[in-house]
């Protein structure tokens, strides 16, 4: 374990040297979240949705936990293409600490990043038991392992063309993101968009966290789905990085 | 050859640059195009009004500035890997390199909302399309503004080059936050503090995207007044982007890094 702790704290320093990019992200939650959040609320007139800027919070924080997720993977790329990944291959760690080390860093950086949104969010919000905060903080960590799972997968086509991965992963994401409840509750969205949305992680993902902290449930996914699905996706897509991992060689090389 | 011919040669260069980044035309495609198709009609099943109405002529203009930030991007690059150097030793005056990188930027921004123009024509009927042709040179002119603002974030980045996105990240939030690209002027007067609506108010972005609701999708008569005022906030932008980068330029070639 204290190989992989090293291995997590190598990269992670890198980016806290200084935290720029965690200070961004602070900084861009605040003012969506005040600005445009606030802003939009005042537009939204729907009766389901009785406070649109609490509803947008909890999306951003569902984003957010997406972009960790999917940095995560471009991470793995990008040492692929620099030249670094053959160096921790060969490394004297087995395959499982080394994948472990890669996911392990994609949920501290999920942890910085989430701290002073989530903290904001759940001020908004006010009033929430300290187990339904606990499981929505876990719902969010099962949900960025199970897109760092999945970008990792997908980061195999690299290997074939890390321009093109790069093409794909960054398209994909706006539109997992833009086809799911992050933003918007599913009822709301035509039979076609709907359909599109119901296969997307983040719908089930978003719902969930919003359930446990106490939104009318009668606009979410049932949570009982929701928990099924979340599972099967970190389950799955981490299974599938590690036994792609456990194939990898000494030596490999990006396109 | 002449300088004009060398700007021009320079300029088509990095034009075509934009348009071969996958990554860049995937993101920005994906984008803009589901902002129009998908949650401007969403967010207009949330509110009491035409929000496809009113957001999707605003997604040409968040196309339009996305685009020209990229002119940023690429001179970032070119101080970074070393290409500012080999620019350099052309024959090629310094103030005719940041003229080329401005124009390139204008333009492939131009380009790039214009075929988001042509999406947002066949989804949304217009009542003017011949005032889209009254408005495009004022909106390159605002794409240029708009590049030299990203010009001037690579020149400020340029001795912690990581630092550029972060900038250009906390830039373009704050430009389209402020300004009635999302919501109507009404609703920021409400909110906001007096000097924030008079920025918002002033936005390049937002005399644009009110430029194209009312004059191409609403057919409203042109106000001269108003094609005016893109032209007085753009102008600065551009000027001082353009003095950021000649800047850099200058202390590059003077002391053969910065």
């Amino acid at each position: 374990m204290r190989n992989v702790l090293r291995l997590i704290w190598f990269d992670l320093k890198q980016e806290l040297k200084p935290p720029v990019w965690i200070l961004v992200e602070w900084f861009i939650f605040t003012v969506q979240l005040f600005i445009y959040g606030a802003l939009i609320s005042r537009l939204v007139t729907a009766p389901e949705i009785s406070n649109y800027q609490q509803f947008y919070a909890v999306g951003f924080i569902v984003m957010i936990t997406f972009d960790i997720g999917t940095h995560t993977g471009r991470h793995f790329v990008e040492d692929a293409h620099e030249g670094r990944l053959p160096y921790l291959l060969s490394l004297p760690i087995s395959r499982i600490k080394l994948f472990l080390s890669i996911a392990l860093q994609g949920g501290f950086e999920l942890a910085l990043m989430l701290t002073v949104p989530l903290a904001i969010t759940l001020f908004l919000l006010g009033n929430l038991a300290v187990l339904s905060v606990a499981a929505a903080i876990i719902t969010l960590f099962g949900l960025g392992f199970g897109v760092a799972g999945l970008m990792l997968g997908l980061s195999f086509i690299a290997f074939k063309s890390s321009d093109m991965y790069t093409a794909i992963v960054t398209g994909l994401s706006t539109i997992i993101i833009r086809f799911s409840t992050v933003f918007y509750p599913l009822i709301f969205l035509p039979q076609g968009y709907a359909s599109i949305a119901s296969i997307s992680p983040l719908t089930y993902g978003a719902d969930l966290v919003r359930f446990l902290l106490g939104f009318d449930p009668s606009i979410l996914l049932n949570p009982a789905y929701a928990v099924a699905v979340l599972a099967a996706l970190a389950v799955s897509t981490l299974g599938l990085g590690m036994v792609l991992l456990q194939r990898l060689v000494e030596g490999v090389k990006s396109a | 050859m002449r300088e004009l011919e060398r700007i021009l040669r320079l300029a088509r260069s990095d034009f075509a640059y934009f348009f071969r980044t996958k990554w860049l035309m995937a993101v920005l495609l994906t984008l803009n195009l589901s902002d129009m198709l998908v949650v401007a009609l969403v967010y207009g099943r949330l509110m009491s009004f035409d929000y496809f109405r009113f957001f999707v002529p605003a997604v040409v203009v968040m196309g339009l500035f996305a685009a020209a930030l990229d002119t940023g991007r690429r001179i970032w690059l070119a101080l970074r890997e070393g290409v500012i150097q080999y620019y350099l030793s052309l024959p090629i005056s310094l103030p005719g390199i940041v003229i080329a990188y401005l124009l390139a930027g204008g333009l492939a921004a131009m380009v790039y909302s214009t075929s988001l123009l042509l999406v947002a024509l066949v989804a949304l009927p217009a009542e003017a399309v011949w005032s889209t042709f009254v408005l495009l040179p004022f909106l390159f002119i605002l794409a240029m503004g708009l590049a030299g603002i990203s010009a001037s974030l690579a020149a400020l980045a340029s001795t912690h080059g990581e630092y550029f996105f972060a900038y250009q990240q906390i830039v373009q939030v704050l430009l389209l936050t402020i300004s009635t690209v999302y919501y109507p002027i009404s609703v920021i007067s409400n909110y906001f503090p007096p000097a924030l609506i008079s920025f918002a108010s002033a936005n390049p972005l937002s005399l644009a995207a009110e430029a194209m609701r009312e004059y191409t999708f609403a057919g409203l008569p042109i106000q001269p007044m108003v094609l005016l005022n893109i032209l007085l906030a753009s102008a600065p932008i551009t000027v001082i982007g353009a003095l950021a980068y000649l800047f850099v330029l200058r202390a590059i070639r003077a002391k053969g890094k910065l």
